[in-house]
């Protein structure tokens, strides 16, 4: 029996939008768990729904039914700000275009959520995180100064400042070439390894998602599960 | 407290690094802009009120009077010393005056040591010689008189002249009292005396009329608070308080007119800086859309993103308020200096109220019109980070337009205190929206024509125009109000200036005859024809003491008020000067009835002044009746007549037809004018007429003159300044709007347009958005100038076809280089840093 705690559940979870043309419905409906520090890829066509799923995961925006955990909290309970304070606990978020503060330098960007968590050390933290992905020299650097692979590095000291529970990446190599996201992704197993952060990354590139230890599969907003739980590959040596 | 440590720390970073990447330029160049235009502008029209209030108040030789039937106690004029007034006695009669055989009314003034308070008496060396100035008074048992006194009475100087029961020496010319009022018919001639005098002349007895004012000069404030303390003592039926505001003379006029121009311009200031101010808030607002989503998505509550964004909007207030005021004073100050050879602008004066004016201004524009835009950024959902389309939860225009509408009402209000002048910018604004938003649309239509074919310039310019309508709609109108405002305060000028030069064009008689018999006038003619002096029209005046309307015996004892210098009083009541003509007056204007001409009815018909008309209740169709010497004359009131009181002709309340005065001998009155150094050709010239009476007015209408031209310039420099200030304002505009058009500049860019494409697109777009634009204000232009006019200026509205072709033109032209200029800007970034300014 594996007595690893269930880190997100989700129940029958909907999303449905109303358009011009009448409703919507985005998800079917979708139930699955996903345990502590594990890693999860949600891969899926362009307009499968799998930012749509991330979305709701993160509670960046609401289910129409269904039920979302998320640590054992009832997300689909809690009001915006609820979830903000949530997010900011226990959530961490990378993104394809970065979303980076453009007027923040480098340092600035990454100290943002332990400032907005209130965290008193913020800038010490945010100094380590920064050396561990190597920019230790580029603190003051504003983003349009770094290349995508650096703003990218900023991004993943930035979400795990505040050793977040979970980590939430949006094709976080979609925007680098092959050498920059190699980089990126041993980044992310990386920290998912050493912090025991749950990593639930969205991502079109197969061979990323063959890195996580499961696989779901997004198509016309329903689910299907493609690999069975594993233990988690060891970081890529070489990629062609 | 309310910003904690976190939001004060962020939102310092936050402003620290936008404003050293210049990001904040056009939202902070928008306040400085409202707060220096409102500063400079307020500033210096009260420096140049001020200078022209002291100016004015030469002509009351004090800022305050306080006149009464009776002596009024000494207690009143201690109060005022120990408050640091400046106080002078002036007591003013009319009185019979002699001088040997001759006699003649007069009207006397004996004066205390201190008079006058503001402006100088002017003597003369011989009658109706040039004038100097002086410091010097009657002595006692001295008198000085106006030349007319001794054309008169054939009195000389050191002759002597009999004043009631005293007998004086005649000591000085009066050449002109600076409170010797502006009337053509200044009254009678005048005799000033030492006041100390006056009781033994026995003249202010009982059922005397006697005026005994009293003359206060102080500051403002000082002023106020007297009269706060004096107002619950005074005795309505004795006493009145008058100040240089209540000047109802051609120059008090021509003064409160360009006050009320100068407030126009500060308002169009405040409403130019309220437009630029709104166009920067949203473009701030949609910058920050990605900030606020990441902060939201990172845990920020929705409490910590609005302290962090309204400490930042504190913050970029703060900053543009200082730099504001500082560039204001330094602009006005420039001004004041080149002007004040011409101008008494007093340098150092300071003035607190206008930097209190503009920080508010500054402020409340600042939030005001930030309000909306944030509110849209705080509503930007965490959502974003992942669709990257959402933008800000709420969106309405016609919150925003109302929003704004009301607000700048209530800020012209708050400034103005004229309900009206506030009212009809508004209304005429409203006006102009909803034309605009019809011309938009009608345009949208018509560019799905025009812009059809193969893609070029002129298509890729409708084809955006008709795309962005809404975006356009609003862009178009703020461009069509700020044209519209700039074309109120330049035509308002123009309009202006002119009619107060037309009011004393060259060759404006400065001298006037009165008294000249039906024997004399073909003499008179032919004498001055010889000598080169060109006369005016010979009016018949005859004096009749106005006696009932319709039979209802009218009361003909004048109030003290009525009788004072005022011209619309003067010889009502009593008597007034009756003329007849069958032609109407130039700057006469019939607004009821008909004028008479020279067709004859049965009862004799009489064209009444409006003015007096509305005093005494008359109407068309009433029976006026006349005594005239043992005469009785009657007629029919058939005409009202406007008469415009500023020119400096003969102006009559009652113009009879000839045939209701056949048989009556009247006397004439006529005007000439002598340039100056001719004067000396004055007394011969009236040598043969010894009967006749002449006023000169000559130093009066140099005197109008010279603050005419003193109020033309300032007047013309205000212009320049709001002129500046809305360039601005259009430069902000188009900046902004060139923002929104970066992504798809950027797009066409990578998709290989040619960048002579992309540039005469956008330029036939601004050109477009110009023309409309600017034909649009023209129209808006005249609705708003014919209310203003004809509501608050008091002057004649006319059509001003010049700027229905000028408008469109220039609009046009200034808002097509400008979008021609800021395109360049852009293009000059290639297509990858053009994709890179846009994330």
């Amino acid at each position: 029996m594996n007595l690893t705690p269930t880190m997100i559940k989700t129940q029958a979870i909907t999303k449905i939008v109303t358009t011009s043309e009448g409703e919507l419905q985005i998800l079917q409906p979708i139930s699955f768990d996903v345990k502590a520090a594990e890693s999860v890829a949600i891969v899926g066509a362009s307009g499968s729904g799998k930012s749509t799923l991330l979305g709701l995961l993160a509670g960046l925006d609401e289910v129409s039914s269904g039920e979302i955990y998320v640590d054992g909290q009832p997300l689909h309970k809690l009001d915006e700000e609820q979830r903000a304070r949530l997010r900011g606990e226990k959530v961490g978020f990378i993104f394809q275009s970065f979303m980076l503060v453009q007027s923040l330098t480098a340092l600035e960007n990454i100290m943002l959520p332990a400032e907005i968590n209130g965290l008193k050390d913020a800038r010490k933290r945010a100094l380590e995180a920064l050396e561990q992905v190597g920019l230790g020299h580029r603190g003051n650097h504003y983003p349009n100064q770094l290349s995508g692979g650096e703003q990218q590095r900023v991004a993943i000291a930035r979400a795990f400042i505040t050793r977040p529970k979970i980590l939430f990446a949006d094709e976080p190599t979609g925007n680098l070439d092959a050498a920059n996201g190699e980089k990126i992704e041993n980044l992310l197993f990386r920290f998912n390894r050493e912090l025991g952060t749950t990593l639930i990354l969205v991502t079109h590139d197969s061979e990323l998602a063959s890195r996580c230890q499961r696989q779901l599969q997004m198509h016309a907003g329903s689910l299907t599960e493609t690999s069975q739980p594993t233990e988690q590959p060891e970081a890529k040596r070489h990629v062609g | 407290m309310w910003a904690d440590s976190a939001s004060l720390r962020l939102s310092w970073r936050l402003f620290r690094h936008e404003a050293r990447r210049g990001e904040l330029t056009v939202i902070l160049l928008a306040i400085v802009l409202s707060v220096a235009a409102v500063l400079s502008l307020s500033l210096f029209s009260e420096r140049l009120q001020t200078a022209l209030t002291d100016k004015t108040a030469e002509f009351l030789a004090a800022d305050r009077l306080l006149g009464s039937d009776q002596p009024v106690p000494e207690q009143w004029l201690e109060q005022a010393k120990a408050l640091g007034l400046d106080v002078a006695k002036r007591v003013q009669l009319r009185s019979m005056v002699f001088a040997g055989e001759q006699m003649m009314l007069a009207d006397v003034r004996a004066v205390d040591g201190h008079y006058p308070l503001k402006g100088k008496v002017k003597v003369a060396e011989v009658p109706f010689g040039p004038a100097r100035e002086t410091d010097a008074l009657p002595g006692l048992g001295e008198v000085w008189m106006e030349s007319r006194l001794f054309q008169v009475l054939g009195a000389s100087l050191g002759g002597q002249l009999e004043v009631g029961d005293a007998s004086f020496t005649i000591s000085g010319i009066i050449s002109e009292l600076p409170d010797g009022g502006f009337s053509v018919f200044g009254g009678d001639p005048k005799v000033l005396l030492n006041l100390q005098d006056l009781d033994k002349t026995h003249v202010t007895g009982p059922g005397s009329r006697t005026d005994y004012d009293i003359l206060f000069a102080g500051p403002d404030g000082v002023l106020e608070d007297y009269h706060q303390w004096l107002e619950p003592r005074l005795d309505r039926e004795l006493h009145y308080w008058r100040s240089v505001k209540d000047d109802d003379s051609p120059l008090g006029r021509s003064v409160q007119r360009a006050e009320q121009y100068f407030l126009l311009a500060s308002l169009l200031a405040i409403v130019l800086a309220s437009v630029s101010i709104a166009v920067a808030a949203q473009r701030y607002s949609h910058r920050h859309y990605d900030p606020v989503a990441i902060m939201k998505t990172l845990g920020a509550p929705a409490s910590l993103v609005r302290r962090i964004y309204l400490l930042q909007i504190l913050f970029i207030t703060g900053l543009g308020i200082l730099v504001g005021a500082l560039v204001g004073y330094g602009v006005q100050q420039v001004i004041a200096s080149l002007i004040a050879e011409r101008v008494p602008v007093a340098l150092d004066a300071w003035h607190w109220r206008p930097f209190l004016i503009a920080v508010f201004t500054g402020l409340v524009c600042a939030l005001l019109f930030s309000l909306y835009p944030l509110m849209k950024l705080f509503s930007v959902p965490p959502l974003r980070v992942l669709r990257r389309d959402l933008g800000a939860g709420i969106s309405s225009r016609i919150i925003q337009f109302l929003a704004a509408g009301v607000a700048i009402f209530l800020l012209m209000w708050a400034y103005s205190g004229n309900l009206k002048i506030s009212a009809i910018l508004l209304g005429t604004g409203l006006v102009l929206v909803l034309a605009l938003l019809l011309v938009t649309f009608g345009l949208i239509a018509l560019g799905r024509r025009l812009g059809q074919g193969r893609m070029g310039a002129w298509q890729l310019a409708w084809a955006r125009i008709q795309r962005r309508a809404m975006d356009n709609s609003v862009q178009l109108i703020s461009f069509a109000i700020t044209i519209m405002l700039l074309l109120v305060v330049l035509v308002m000028r123009n309009d202006m200036v002119q009619q107060w030069r037309d009011q004393l064009p060259q060759g404006t008689p400065n001298y006037f005859m009165i008294n000249i018999t039906e024997q004399q006038l073909p003499e008179l003619e032919r004498h001055f024809g010889q000598a080169g002096v060109q006369m005016d029209t010979f009016y018949p005046v005859i004096r009749g003491r106005f006696a009932a309307i319709n039979e209802e015996t009218i009361r003909t004892d004048v109030s003290k008020e009525e009788d004072s210098n005022n011209r619309g009083r003067q010889g009502l009541g009593r008597e007034a000067n009756l003329t007849w003509s069958d032609r109407l007056q130039t700057e006469n204007r019939v607004v009821a009835g008909s004028w008479h001409g020279d067709s004859q009815g049965e009862i004799p018909r009489v064209s009444v002044e409006t003015e007096v008309a509305q005093r005494l209740d008359i109407k068309l169709g009433d029976l006026l009746t006349f005594n005239v010497g043992s005469e009785v004359v009657q007629a029919e009131v058939t005409s009202l007549r406007e008469v415009n009181w500023q020119t400096m002709q003969p102006n009559f309340f009652f113009v009879l037809e000839p045939a209701a005065m056949q048989g009556f001998s009247p006397t004439y009155i006529t005007s000439f004018h002598l340039p100056g150094q001719d004067k000396a050709k004055l007394a011969g010239l009236m040598a043969p007429f010894p009967t006749v009476t002449l006023f000169d007015v000559d130093a009066r209408i140099n005197q109008l003159r010279s603050v005419i031209e003193q109020v033309s310039l300032a007047v013309e420099f205000i212009l320049v300044l709001v002129l500046c200030a809305g360039s601005l304002v259009l430069v902000a505009q188009v900046q902004s709007s060139m923002d929104e058009r970066l992504q798809e500049l950027a797009i066409l860019r990578t998709l290989g347009a040619r960048g002579w494409l992309i540039r005469a697109s956008v330029i036939f777009e601004f050109l477009i958005i110009g023309l409309v634009a600017g034909a649009m204000a023209a129209l808006a232009n005249e609705l708003a100038l014919y209310l203003l006019q004809t509501r608050v200026f008091d002057m004649q509205a006319r059509l001003h076809w010049d700027f229905w072709l000028l408008a469109p033109l220039v609009g046009a032209l200034v808002v097509g280089l400008l979008g021609a200029l800021s395109c360049w800007r852009l293009l000059s970034f290639n297509t990858s840093q053009l994709l890179r300014r846009m994330l």
